[in-house]
């Protein structure tokens, strides 16, 4: 028991570590950036990076246009943790509240909602969010709202279930005699009880943002060809795949971690938040 | 003549990974044929000895001592092959869940059948017959059409037959039963211990019996053995244990237990809670010390150990021959005398309520609920309604509540007519008349402190009271359930099961109500706690002057603690009246049926109010 604690443990700090380094890198981007990420130096085009027989101008290395790649990486971390972010709050708060509405009130509501959520569902998410792109056209915003209209399903599914749960606990009957308005029961009542599910919701949904954010720039329907992406920077260094992997290998390594990080962060939160476990915690 | 045993079991220990241990020392022995009763409160590890019988110990525990012998054979030191081939061969289980221990995809043709040829019928048309038969044996009805039907088609009772069926098809020599008859109504259970102890005699299978009912266990078993915090405490002859048990614990179960018959006497209650396996390895003396009436310093400090007293009667206490001096407490004289108020709580007149049905074409059915409900609730008085499920208890609740509006006749509860629904109606009816939920588990949120739990129908008045003066309120509501004041700031998970229930109950009064309405919250407890929670009500009475309508399957608790009864079956009243009358001398079948099944254990009773 105490081993198994300590050991969930590690990994909240570890993944937490790597998520808060990856955050922290994007919010101080232009300052800790060695080059502007969109300077071309031609004349030292895809060199390799320091430990692979590279300058300590250019520490992990340069790609076809003579960028360096560190720069675009960090530059990188800024753009998928601002689309991150942003479509993560947006999906998280429309589909819990319209989860929370479905899960509470139940009957015809709850059958409009759901049935919303199917037909959503069917449709396969990266193509819709790809038509939503050429819908509604290229750049950053364009980028979150595409993932919050197709991501907002995920929560919306998950949480209605929980609310339902919650919502057939005797507690909230108590509420709803003692004469609380339905609002305030949600608010009160059901809401804390689902709210660990929703954070480590929010924390996969991350890492999933990231992942689509990257197709779609790879795609070069994400954000604007000006802005650095990691996505964009696979999609560049593909052609030179053989004579200069590491401008491939990079930004693929990035997003692996980041998205990695997340889930694990997801996954150690759960444990650490779930009710059923804190429950077991010494009197 | 001394028999071989058909289980022995010596000096087991269940052991947590961290060295606490569940169970210690236990010493079991079933000679063939017999009957042994393993008597226990919740999470005193009665249902770990089980569990080391079939091998399914949850997966942190493991058996780090002693030794189990089936005929002779150490369970212990046998491949695992050998042991499943025995299970359910040789040794029959009956499982607690008769509803979730079959698969609900398959028929009870089926799964009887995989049963039977697992243990050697090798023909289809042989086994048929041979399920057909031992279905026959239960006294199922139509068993040949029952092949047929999936698990949901059948009632709880009528499924626990079935598995019953099922542990006795191989003959085995030996039965575990691990609570039985707990998930069962009242005037099931009785026929199934029965029906046990009938298979029993047919089939000469000794039984492992594990309850945590005392007049079960004495009615059914011919041996007993007490558990408590992991120690089999006292064993012996079941009516000895009974009748004149030679350690505190028994005697205080007993006295703890409400009765149906012999004259009413106030519970003696238990102070405390059985110690937890942590706490238990840091205990020096007796596990039941701290609580018990009759300790000595010596107790604290000094274990004692499993003894003999008389021939074939052991108990593990240092003074046996204190135990006889265990009295409940005397009854107050005012108490009993006491009269109910002038005016009327609760009066339904004619009380009906309709549901209608449609089913999936749009035919109507108009399913009849309740009909024709007469009754009333004095002021101070405490009326307990019985009867079983599908009576119409809840569907009464939700009326008297204003969750359901009344079809016909009126329903007066605390001076507010049925008829009148608005919001704030509604919400003035719900501070005179407050429900107690059955499962304090479910009714407290888990994420609010006790403090904000009890004073939680404060927040929707109008003027709310300042932070401080809710809190004095919380401390004044948890002071008359009896809780200590540091409880304020925790929260329901850090409580026992039994203090969860009187935060339930000091949270009711928080409005000061005239009527509470309490949904069977005795049923889910123990014995003791359950003691506990029924003297509070009563203190309650003369404290707070309230009216209870207690709902509740349970006879001798509506025996100990109503004034009045009103017995429903199928949605009307059948009888009322003054408990005594109507327990003493039913008139109704339906009330005869009950009296007569919660007396089960006769000869019981007659021992225990012989021991007065």
């Amino acid at each position: 028991m105490h081993g198994f604690a300590r050991y969930a443990d590690i990994r909240l700090i570890l993944s937490g570590g790597a998520v808060s380094a990856i955050l922290l890198m994007a919010l101080l981007a232009p300052w800790i950036a060695p080059h502007e990420p969109n300077d071309q130096d031609l004349l030292s085009i895809l060199m390799p990076p320091v430990f692979a027989g590279g300058s300590a101008e250019h520490l992990l290395g340069t790609d076809s246009l003579g960028r360096d790649i560190l720069s675009r990486l960090i530059h990188g971390a800024r753009t998928a943790m601002t689309v991150a972010i942003f479509a993560s709050c947006g999906a998280m708060l429309l589909g819990s509240v319209l989860a929370c509405i479905a899960g509470y009130f139940g009957g015809r509501i709850d059958w409009a909602i759901s049935r919303m959520v199917e037909i959503w569902l069917s449709f396969p998410p990266v193509v819709l969010s790809m038509l939503l792109i050429v819908g509604l056209g290229i750049g950053t915003d364009k980028v979150i709202l595409a993932i919050i209209l197709v991501d907002w399903t995920r929560f919306c599914r998950v949480l209605r279930t929980e609310v339902q749960v919650t919502r057939r606990q005797d507690y909230v009957a108590y509420a709803r005699l003692a004469g609380f308005s339905h609002g305030r029961i949600i608010l009160r009542e059901v809401l804390p009880g689902v709210l660990p599910m929703i954070v480590t919701l929010f924390s996969l949904q991350m890492g999933i943002s990231v992942v689509v954010e990257a197709i779609l720039s790879f795609v070069s329907m994400g954000v604007p060809a000006d802005v650095p992406a990691w996505g964009q920077m696979i999609a560049d260094a593909r052609i030179d795949i053989y004579s200069a992997p590491w401008g491939l290998a990079l930004p693929i390594l990035m997003i692996f971690v980041t998205v990695l990080s997340f889930n694990a962060l997801g996954d150690s939160l759960n444990r650490v938040l779930d009710p059923r476990s804190s429950a077991r915690r010494p009197v | 003549m001394k028999q071989q045993n058909v289980l022995e079991i010596s000096g087991l220990d269940v052991s947590l990974p961290t060295g606490d241990r569940i169970l210690s020392g236990v010493d079991l022995a079933i000679g063939g044929g017999r009957i042994l009763g393993v008597i226990g409160e919740s999470g005193a590890g009665k249902s770990m000895i089980g569990a080391c019988i079939a091998d399914t110990l949850p997966d942190a525990l493991a058996v780090s001592a002693g030794s189990i012998e089936f005929d002779g054979l150490p369970l212990g030191s046998m491949t695992r092959a050998t042991r499943r081939d025995l299970l359910g061969r040789d040794i029959g289980f009956i499982p607690q869940e008769p509803m979730t221990a079959l698969n609900p995809a398959l028929t009870i043709g089926q799964q009887f059948g995989s049963h039977l040829a697992r243990i050697g019928f090798r023909w289809p048309k042989e086994r048929k017959e041979r399920t057909i038969q031992l279905l026959e044996d239960v006294h199922l009805p139509r068993s040949r059409e029952l092949l047929s039907h999936y698990p949901h088609q059948l009632s709880g009772g009528m499924l626990q037959r079935v598995l019953i069926a099922m542990a006795f098809a191989s003959n085995p020599k030996l039965v575990v039963a691990d609570e039985p008859t707990t998930a069962l109504d009242v005037t099931i259970q009785a026929r199934v211990a029965e029906l046990i102890a009938r298979m029993v005699e047919t089939h000469g299978a000794s039984v492992l019996f594990i309850t945590h009912d005392l007049c079960l266990a004495a009615d059914l078993c011919d041996e007993v053995a007490v558990l408590y915090a992991g120690r089999i405490v006292e064993s012996g002859a079941a009516e000895t244990i009974i009748g004149s048990p030679a350690h505190p614990y028994s005697r205080c179960l007993s006295l703890a237990t409400p009765t149906l018959s012999g004259p009413p006497r106030p519970l003696l209650t238990l102070p405390g809670t059985m110690p937890s396996a942590l706490e238990r390895s840091v205990m020096a003396g007796c596990e039941l010390a701290p609580r018990c009436p009759v300790a000595e310093m010596r107790c604290h400090t000094d274990k004692p150990l499993l003894a003999s007293t008389t021939t074939g009667h052991r108990s593990a206490c240092h003074f046996p021959e204190r135990v006889s001096a265990i009295q409940a407490p005397a009854e107050e004289p005012q108490a009993a005398a006491r009269e109910p108020g002038p005016d009327v709580v609760l009066r339904a007149e004619g009380l009906a309520k309709t549901y209608i049905a449609r089913d999936w074409i749009g035919r109507m059915r108009r399913v009849e609920a309740l009909r024709g409900l007469d009754f009333e609730v004095r002021e101070g008085e405490f009326v307990g309604v019985v009867g079983e499920s599908g009576s119409g208890k809840s569907t009464l609740t939700k009326l008297i509540l204003g969750l359901e509006d009344v079809t016909t006749g009126r329903l007066d509860a605390a001076g507010f007519a049925g008829s009148d629904r608005s919001a704030a109606t509604l919400r003035a009816l719900r501070a005179q008349v407050q429900l107690v939920f059955q499962d304090p588990q479910s009714a407290l949120n888990p994420r609010r402190s006790i403090g904000s739990l009890v004073t939680q129908s404060l927040e929707v008045r109008a003027e709310r009271p300042s932070r401080a003066a809710r809190s004095a309120i919380a401390r004044d509501l948890l002071a008359k359930v009896l809780l200590p004041p540091d409880v304020i700031d925790r929260f329901p998970d850090q409580l026992s099961g039994g203090q969860k229930q009187r935060v339930n109950i000091a949270r009711a009064l928080c409005s000061n109500p005239r009527l509470l309405v309490a949904d069977e919250i005795v049923s889910g407890l123990d014995v003791s706690v359950q003691a506990q929670i029924l003297e509070l009500l009563k203190a309650l009475r003369e404290e707070a002057a309230i009216s209870l309508l207690l709902i509740s399957h349970d006879l001798a608790v509506v025996r100990h603690i109503c004034d009045r009864t009103v017995v429903m079956f199928r949605g009307e009243i059948v009888e009322q009246g003054p408990v005594e009358e109507v327990f003493g001398n039913p008139r109704h079948d339906y009330t005869r049926a009950l009296v007569a099944a919660a007396q089960g254990g006769t000869s019981l009773r007659k021992t225990m109010s012989q021991s007065q």
